[in-house]
Protein backbone atom coordinates (compact mmCIF):
# COMPACT_ATOMS: atom_id res chain seq x y z
CA UNK A 1 0.00 0.00 0.00
CA UNK A 2 1.53 3.33 -0.56
CA UNK A 3 2.47 5.34 1.79
CA UNK A 4 0.34 8.87 2.02
CA UNK A 5 2.29 12.43 2.04
CA UNK A 6 2.11 13.33 5.42
CA UNK A 7 -0.89 15.59 6.44
CA UNK A 8 1.92 18.15 7.43
CA UNK A 9 3.27 18.36 4.10
CA UNK A 10 0.09 18.32 2.37
CA UNK A 11 -0.93 21.55 3.84
CA UNK A 12 2.09 23.67 3.79
CA UNK A 13 1.61 23.37 -0.83
CA UNK A 14 -2.02 24.19 0.05
CA UNK A 15 -1.07 27.22 1.52
CA UNK A 16 1.47 28.23 -0.93
CA UNK A 17 0.66 28.99 -4.46
CA UNK A 18 2.13 30.46 -7.81
CA UNK A 19 0.56 34.04 -8.63
CA UNK A 20 1.20 34.22 -12.81
CA UNK A 21 0.86 37.68 -14.52
CA UNK A 22 2.11 37.66 -17.74
CA UNK A 23 3.55 35.30 -20.56
CA UNK A 24 6.67 37.06 -22.42
CA UNK A 25 9.18 35.30 -24.40
CA UNK A 26 11.94 33.02 -22.75
CA UNK A 27 15.17 35.37 -23.51
CA UNK A 28 13.99 38.09 -21.21
CA UNK A 29 16.21 39.00 -18.46
CA UNK A 30 14.54 38.75 -15.11
CA UNK A 31 14.91 42.30 -13.35
CA UNK A 32 15.61 41.96 -9.83
CA UNK A 33 13.76 42.78 -6.81
CA UNK A 34 10.84 43.61 -8.62
CA UNK A 35 7.75 43.17 -5.45
CA UNK A 36 4.61 41.75 -6.69
CA UNK A 37 1.01 40.95 -5.11
CA UNK A 38 0.75 40.23 -1.97
CA UNK A 39 1.44 41.55 1.91
CA UNK A 40 4.40 41.42 2.29
CA UNK A 41 4.83 41.73 -1.28
CA UNK A 42 6.86 38.20 -2.90
CA UNK A 43 9.57 38.81 -5.55
CA UNK A 44 9.33 38.53 -8.95
CA UNK A 45 10.26 35.45 -11.16
CA UNK A 46 10.30 34.19 -14.35
CA UNK A 47 9.51 30.71 -15.24
CA UNK A 48 10.65 29.27 -17.96
CA UNK A 49 9.58 26.63 -21.07
CA UNK A 50 10.58 26.64 -24.41
CA UNK A 51 10.78 29.68 -25.91
CA UNK A 52 7.97 31.14 -23.62
CA UNK A 53 8.11 32.70 -19.69
CA UNK A 54 6.19 33.58 -17.29
CA UNK A 55 6.22 36.17 -14.65
CA UNK A 56 4.97 34.69 -11.32
CA UNK A 57 5.55 35.09 -8.06
CA UNK A 58 5.02 32.87 -4.76
CA UNK A 59 1.87 33.71 -2.73
CA UNK A 60 -0.14 32.79 0.46
CA UNK A 61 -3.10 31.25 -0.50
CA UNK A 62 -4.56 31.66 3.30
CA UNK A 63 -4.94 35.42 2.31
CA UNK A 64 -6.85 37.13 0.05
CA UNK A 65 -6.01 39.46 -2.51
CA UNK A 66 -7.16 42.54 -4.02
CA UNK A 67 -6.09 45.09 -2.08
CA UNK A 68 -5.60 48.66 -3.90
CA UNK A 69 -1.56 47.67 -3.77
CA UNK A 70 -1.95 44.34 -5.14
CA UNK A 71 -4.23 45.39 -7.73
CA UNK A 72 -1.52 48.21 -8.87
CA UNK A 73 1.59 45.95 -8.34
CA UNK A 74 -0.42 43.40 -10.99
CA UNK A 75 -1.07 46.41 -13.65
CA UNK A 76 2.81 47.98 -12.85
CA UNK A 77 4.56 44.58 -13.43
CA UNK A 78 2.76 43.94 -16.68
CA UNK A 79 2.77 47.70 -18.09
CA UNK A 80 6.54 48.17 -17.10
CA UNK A 81 7.07 44.85 -18.94
CA UNK A 82 5.17 45.85 -22.59
CA UNK A 83 8.22 48.58 -22.79
CA UNK A 84 10.44 46.27 -23.05
CA UNK A 85 9.29 43.00 -24.75
CA UNK A 86 5.93 41.82 -25.58
CA UNK A 87 3.11 40.62 -22.64
CA UNK A 88 0.67 38.63 -22.62
CA UNK A 89 -1.35 39.90 -19.47
CA UNK A 90 -3.91 37.27 -17.74
CA UNK A 91 -6.56 38.24 -15.69
CA UNK A 92 -6.05 39.67 -11.68
CA UNK A 93 -6.17 36.79 -9.45
CA UNK A 94 -4.91 33.79 -11.56
CA UNK A 95 -3.07 31.25 -9.12
CA UNK A 96 -1.85 28.01 -10.12
CA UNK A 97 -0.40 25.18 -7.84
CA UNK A 98 3.38 25.84 -8.12
CA UNK A 99 5.96 26.53 -10.47
CA UNK A 100 5.99 23.35 -12.30
CA UNK A 101 2.05 23.93 -12.56
CA UNK A 102 2.55 27.17 -14.68
CA UNK A 103 5.61 25.18 -16.82
CA UNK A 104 3.89 22.12 -17.58
CA UNK A 105 0.44 23.04 -17.28
CA UNK A 106 0.20 26.43 -18.75
CA UNK A 107 3.10 27.43 -20.67
CA UNK A 108 3.61 23.84 -22.40
CA UNK A 109 -0.12 23.19 -23.38
CA UNK A 110 -0.24 26.81 -24.92
CA UNK A 111 3.15 27.05 -26.73
CA UNK A 112 2.27 27.69 -29.64
CA UNK A 113 -1.09 29.80 -28.97
CA UNK A 114 1.33 32.20 -26.55
CA UNK A 115 4.35 32.44 -29.00
CA UNK A 116 1.93 33.10 -32.03
CA UNK A 117 0.10 35.78 -29.77
CA UNK A 118 3.52 37.10 -28.41
CA UNK A 119 3.89 37.59 -32.21
CA UNK A 120 0.81 39.78 -32.90
CA UNK A 121 1.57 42.05 -29.69
CA UNK A 122 5.93 42.54 -30.06
CA UNK A 123 6.42 46.00 -30.18
CA UNK A 124 2.99 46.69 -29.44
CA UNK A 125 1.11 48.34 -26.48
CA UNK A 126 -2.04 48.99 -25.15
CA UNK A 127 -3.77 53.00 -25.05
CA UNK A 128 -7.07 53.83 -23.24
CA UNK A 129 -8.70 56.69 -24.76
CA UNK A 130 -11.27 57.80 -22.12
CA UNK A 131 -13.53 60.88 -22.81
CA UNK A 132 -16.15 62.61 -20.53
CA UNK A 133 -18.79 64.82 -21.48
CA UNK A 134 -18.52 68.22 -19.58
CA UNK A 135 -22.35 68.23 -18.20
CA UNK A 136 -23.21 71.87 -18.88
CA UNK A 137 -21.73 71.82 -22.12
CA UNK A 138 -23.57 68.22 -23.53
CA UNK A 139 -27.04 69.40 -21.59
CA UNK A 140 -26.90 73.10 -23.62
CA UNK A 141 -26.74 70.77 -26.79
CA UNK A 142 -29.22 68.43 -26.14
CA UNK A 143 -31.44 71.66 -25.27
CA UNK A 144 -30.71 73.52 -28.25
CA UNK A 145 -30.92 70.01 -30.81
CA UNK A 146 -34.13 68.99 -28.85
CA UNK A 147 -36.62 71.40 -28.93
CA UNK A 148 -38.74 69.30 -26.52
CA UNK A 149 -36.09 69.00 -23.55
CA UNK A 150 -36.23 72.71 -24.09
CA UNK A 151 -40.25 72.65 -23.47
CA UNK A 152 -39.77 70.21 -20.61
CA UNK A 153 -37.24 72.50 -19.36
CA UNK A 154 -38.77 75.73 -19.15
CA UNK A 155 -42.46 73.59 -17.74
CA UNK A 156 -40.19 72.09 -14.79
CA UNK A 157 -38.39 75.47 -14.25
CA UNK A 158 -38.77 76.66 -10.62
CA UNK A 159 -41.81 74.64 -10.15
CA UNK A 160 -42.26 72.04 -6.87
CA UNK A 161 -40.10 68.63 -8.29
CA UNK A 162 -42.73 66.28 -6.78
CA UNK A 163 -45.72 68.27 -8.95
CA UNK A 164 -43.58 67.87 -12.22
CA UNK A 165 -42.26 64.46 -11.60
CA UNK A 166 -43.36 63.40 -14.86
CA UNK A 167 -41.98 65.52 -17.02
CA UNK A 168 -38.31 65.75 -15.39
CA UNK A 169 -38.88 62.03 -15.99
CA UNK A 170 -38.97 62.45 -19.35
CA UNK A 171 -36.92 65.12 -19.68
CA UNK A 172 -34.19 63.21 -17.98
CA UNK A 173 -34.88 59.98 -20.28
CA UNK A 174 -34.80 62.25 -23.33
CA UNK A 175 -31.43 64.08 -22.40
CA UNK A 176 -30.14 59.94 -21.69
CA UNK A 177 -31.35 58.98 -24.50
CA UNK A 178 -29.75 61.76 -26.77
CA UNK A 179 -26.15 61.12 -24.81
CA UNK A 180 -25.99 57.63 -25.60
CA UNK A 181 -26.63 58.94 -29.38
CA UNK A 182 -23.50 61.89 -28.65
CA UNK A 183 -21.49 58.76 -27.36
CA UNK A 184 -21.91 56.40 -30.57
CA UNK A 185 -21.41 59.47 -32.72
CA UNK A 186 -18.35 60.66 -30.92
CA UNK A 187 -17.07 56.97 -30.55
CA UNK A 188 -17.06 57.00 -34.33
CA UNK A 189 -15.42 60.12 -34.74
CA UNK A 190 -12.46 58.92 -32.65
CA UNK A 191 -11.92 55.67 -33.93
CA UNK A 192 -11.84 57.66 -37.37
CA UNK A 193 -9.12 59.96 -35.81
CA UNK A 194 -7.01 56.91 -34.44
CA UNK A 195 -7.50 54.41 -37.12
CA UNK A 196 -4.75 55.29 -39.03
CA UNK A 197 -2.36 55.35 -35.91
CA UNK A 198 -3.34 51.86 -34.70
CA UNK A 199 -3.14 48.00 -35.76
CA UNK A 200 -6.44 47.47 -33.45
CA UNK A 201 -9.28 49.42 -31.63
CA UNK A 202 -12.42 47.69 -28.84
CA UNK A 203 -15.00 49.85 -27.81
CA UNK A 204 -15.26 49.55 -24.13
CA UNK A 205 -18.58 50.28 -22.22
CA UNK A 206 -19.51 53.25 -20.88
CA UNK A 207 -18.77 53.11 -16.93
CA UNK A 208 -20.59 56.21 -16.68
CA UNK A 209 -23.31 58.34 -17.33
CA UNK A 210 -21.38 61.13 -18.54
CA UNK A 211 -18.57 59.23 -20.49
CA UNK A 212 -18.27 59.90 -24.03
CA UNK A 213 -15.28 57.50 -25.69
CA UNK A 214 -13.83 54.96 -23.51
CA UNK A 215 -11.60 53.15 -26.61
CA UNK A 216 -8.54 50.46 -25.96
CA UNK A 217 -6.11 50.52 -29.04
CA UNK A 218 -3.29 48.16 -29.65
CA UNK A 219 -0.21 50.43 -31.55
CA UNK A 220 2.88 50.50 -32.49
CA UNK A 221 5.27 52.00 -29.47
CA UNK A 222 7.37 53.75 -32.01
CA UNK A 223 4.27 55.68 -33.35
CA UNK A 224 3.21 56.84 -30.10
CA UNK A 225 3.73 60.07 -31.10
CA UNK A 226 1.72 59.87 -34.08
CA UNK A 227 -0.93 58.73 -31.67
CA UNK A 228 -0.41 61.88 -29.57
CA UNK A 229 -0.74 64.24 -32.09
CA UNK A 230 -3.75 63.30 -33.63
CA UNK A 231 -5.23 62.64 -30.55
CA UNK A 232 -4.30 66.09 -29.22
CA UNK A 233 -5.85 67.52 -32.23
CA UNK A 234 -9.26 65.97 -31.91
CA UNK A 235 -8.83 67.41 -28.05
CA UNK A 236 -8.44 70.80 -29.20
CA UNK A 237 -11.94 70.05 -31.62
CA UNK A 238 -13.87 68.86 -28.45
CA UNK A 239 -12.13 71.40 -26.20
CA UNK A 240 -15.45 72.38 -23.95
CA UNK A 241 -17.24 70.08 -24.29
CA UNK A 242 -15.41 66.55 -24.27
CA UNK A 243 -12.73 65.86 -21.94
CA UNK A 244 -10.18 63.05 -22.94
CA UNK A 245 -7.28 61.39 -20.98
CA UNK A 246 -5.24 59.21 -22.59
CA UNK A 247 -3.38 56.12 -20.47
CA UNK A 248 -0.32 53.96 -21.60
CA UNK A 249 1.51 52.54 -22.86
CA UNK A 250 -0.23 49.28 -21.18
CA UNK A 251 0.19 45.90 -21.80
CA UNK A 252 -2.49 44.56 -24.10
CA UNK A 253 -5.05 43.75 -22.32
CA UNK A 254 -7.83 43.57 -24.27
CA UNK A 255 -5.88 42.39 -27.30
CA UNK A 256 -5.61 38.91 -25.66
CA UNK A 257 -6.44 35.61 -27.76
CA UNK A 258 -9.48 33.43 -26.56
CA UNK A 259 -7.43 30.34 -25.48
CA UNK A 260 -8.22 27.06 -27.15
CA UNK A 261 -9.96 24.69 -24.42
CA UNK A 262 -8.12 22.90 -22.72
CA UNK A 263 -7.86 18.86 -23.76
CA UNK A 264 -8.26 17.33 -20.43
CA UNK A 265 -6.10 14.08 -20.79
CA UNK B 1 -12.63 69.01 -15.97
CA UNK B 2 -8.57 68.97 -15.96
CA UNK B 3 -7.73 70.50 -12.69
CA UNK B 4 -7.45 74.32 -13.28
CA UNK B 5 -4.35 75.92 -14.18
CA UNK B 6 -3.11 72.09 -13.68
CA UNK B 7 -2.76 70.68 -17.27
CA UNK B 8 -1.01 67.97 -16.00
CA UNK B 9 -0.74 63.95 -16.71
CA UNK B 10 -3.52 62.21 -16.84
CA UNK B 11 -2.67 59.26 -13.64
CA UNK B 12 -4.26 56.10 -14.28
CA UNK B 13 -6.08 55.97 -11.47
CA UNK B 14 -7.20 52.44 -9.42
CA UNK B 15 -10.72 52.87 -11.08
CA UNK B 16 -8.76 52.84 -14.21
CA UNK B 17 -6.40 49.93 -13.51
CA UNK B 18 -9.72 47.72 -11.86
CA UNK B 19 -11.86 48.47 -15.04
CA UNK B 20 -8.59 46.80 -16.70
CA UNK B 21 -7.17 43.69 -14.95
CA UNK B 22 -10.11 42.49 -13.14
CA UNK B 23 -12.16 42.41 -17.05
CA UNK B 24 -9.21 42.01 -19.36
CA UNK B 25 -6.61 39.92 -19.62
CA UNK B 26 -6.41 35.89 -20.59
CA UNK B 27 -8.56 33.59 -18.54
CA UNK B 28 -6.73 30.52 -17.61
CA UNK B 29 -8.90 27.75 -18.32
CA UNK B 30 -10.52 26.76 -14.83
CA UNK B 31 -9.39 23.19 -14.58
CA UNK B 32 -5.81 24.41 -14.33
CA UNK B 33 -6.19 27.32 -12.05
CA UNK B 34 -6.18 26.52 -8.43
CA UNK B 35 -8.24 29.75 -7.62
CA UNK B 36 -9.42 33.56 -8.80
CA UNK B 37 -8.34 34.95 -5.48
CA UNK B 38 -11.09 36.87 -3.71
CA UNK B 39 -11.36 40.30 -4.12
CA UNK B 40 -11.77 42.36 -0.81
CA UNK B 41 -12.56 45.54 -2.73
CA UNK B 42 -16.57 46.95 -2.65
CA UNK B 43 -16.68 49.33 -5.79
CA UNK B 44 -16.65 47.31 -7.96
CA UNK B 45 -20.16 46.41 -8.87
CA UNK B 46 -20.59 49.94 -9.68
CA UNK B 47 -18.90 49.81 -13.63
CA UNK B 48 -21.88 49.26 -15.14
CA UNK B 49 -24.01 52.12 -16.32
CA UNK B 50 -27.85 51.53 -16.10
CA UNK B 51 -29.91 54.41 -16.96
CA UNK B 52 -32.46 54.53 -14.21
CA UNK B 53 -35.24 56.85 -12.94
CA UNK B 54 -33.00 58.83 -10.41
CA UNK B 55 -30.43 59.21 -13.65
CA UNK B 56 -33.47 60.81 -15.18
CA UNK B 57 -34.53 63.07 -12.39
CA UNK B 58 -30.99 63.95 -11.84
CA UNK B 59 -30.49 65.02 -15.33
CA UNK B 60 -33.79 66.69 -15.15
CA UNK B 61 -32.21 68.82 -11.95
CA UNK B 62 -29.41 69.29 -13.70
CA UNK B 63 -30.89 71.00 -16.68
CA UNK B 64 -33.19 72.76 -13.88
CA UNK B 65 -30.32 74.66 -12.51
CA UNK B 66 -27.95 75.32 -15.70
CA UNK B 67 -26.94 78.68 -15.98
CA UNK B 68 -29.43 81.37 -17.66
CA UNK B 69 -26.64 84.00 -18.66
CA UNK B 70 -24.57 81.02 -20.07
CA UNK B 71 -27.54 79.84 -21.98
CA UNK B 72 -28.24 83.95 -23.61
CA UNK B 73 -24.39 84.27 -24.28
CA UNK B 74 -25.22 81.26 -27.25
CA UNK B 75 -25.43 77.86 -26.89
CA UNK B 76 -22.94 77.94 -30.34
CA UNK B 77 -20.14 79.33 -28.16
CA UNK B 78 -20.79 76.67 -25.61
CA UNK B 79 -20.86 74.22 -28.32
CA UNK B 80 -18.69 74.77 -31.29
CA UNK B 81 -17.02 77.96 -29.85
CA UNK B 82 -12.97 78.15 -29.95
CA UNK B 83 -10.99 78.05 -27.42
CA UNK B 84 -7.41 77.63 -28.48
CA UNK B 85 -5.96 77.90 -24.90
CA UNK B 86 -7.45 75.58 -23.91
CA UNK B 87 -7.24 72.61 -26.20
CA UNK B 88 -3.63 73.28 -26.05
CA UNK B 89 -3.19 72.76 -22.08
CA UNK B 90 -5.28 69.21 -22.45
CA UNK B 91 -3.01 68.47 -25.64
CA UNK B 92 0.10 69.54 -23.55
CA UNK B 93 -1.45 66.76 -20.67
CA UNK B 94 -2.03 64.32 -22.56
CA UNK B 95 1.22 64.75 -24.28
CA UNK B 96 3.33 64.82 -20.80
CA UNK B 97 0.92 61.86 -19.14
CA UNK B 98 2.78 59.29 -21.94
CA UNK B 99 6.13 60.93 -21.62
CA UNK B 100 6.31 61.35 -17.98
CA UNK B 101 5.22 57.64 -17.61
CA UNK B 102 7.68 56.66 -20.12
CA UNK B 103 10.31 57.79 -18.17
CA UNK B 104 8.64 56.61 -14.63
CA UNK B 105 8.79 53.52 -15.85
CA UNK B 106 12.39 53.78 -17.33
CA UNK B 107 13.62 55.30 -14.17
CA UNK B 108 11.49 53.20 -11.35
CA UNK B 109 13.77 51.02 -9.32
CA UNK B 110 10.64 49.35 -7.84
CA UNK B 111 9.51 47.83 -10.66
CA UNK B 112 12.17 47.61 -13.04
CA UNK B 113 11.10 45.98 -15.94
CA UNK B 114 12.23 42.29 -17.64
CA UNK B 115 15.17 43.48 -19.98
CA UNK B 116 16.35 41.35 -23.06
CA UNK B 117 19.68 40.75 -23.43
CA UNK B 118 19.59 40.37 -27.02
CA UNK B 119 18.19 42.30 -29.78
CA UNK B 120 14.79 41.87 -30.73
CA UNK B 121 15.41 39.69 -33.99
CA UNK B 122 17.50 37.21 -31.72
CA UNK B 123 13.96 36.07 -30.51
Amino acid sequence: MAVPAGPEQAREQEQSGCYVYGIVPADVEPAADVAGVGDPPARVQLVRQGSLAALVSEVDLTRRLGTPEDLRAHAQILDAAVIEVPVLPLRFGTVMGSKDAVAAGLLAVYQEAFAAALKQVDGRAQYMVKGRYVEQAVLAEVLAEIPEAARLRQHIQDKDPDATRNARIRLGLIISNAITAKRAADTRALSEVVGPHCVASVVREPTHELDAVHLALLAEITRQDDLDQALSDLASDWAGRIEIRLLGPQAPYDFTPALPPLRIR
Amino acid sequence: MSPPGGGGPSPTGLADVIETILDKGLVIDAYIRVSLVGIELLTIDARIVVASVDTYLRFAEAVNRLDIAQEKEGLPGLVGGSRPGKGTRITKGVLQGVGDKLREYAESERRPAPRRPRSREGY
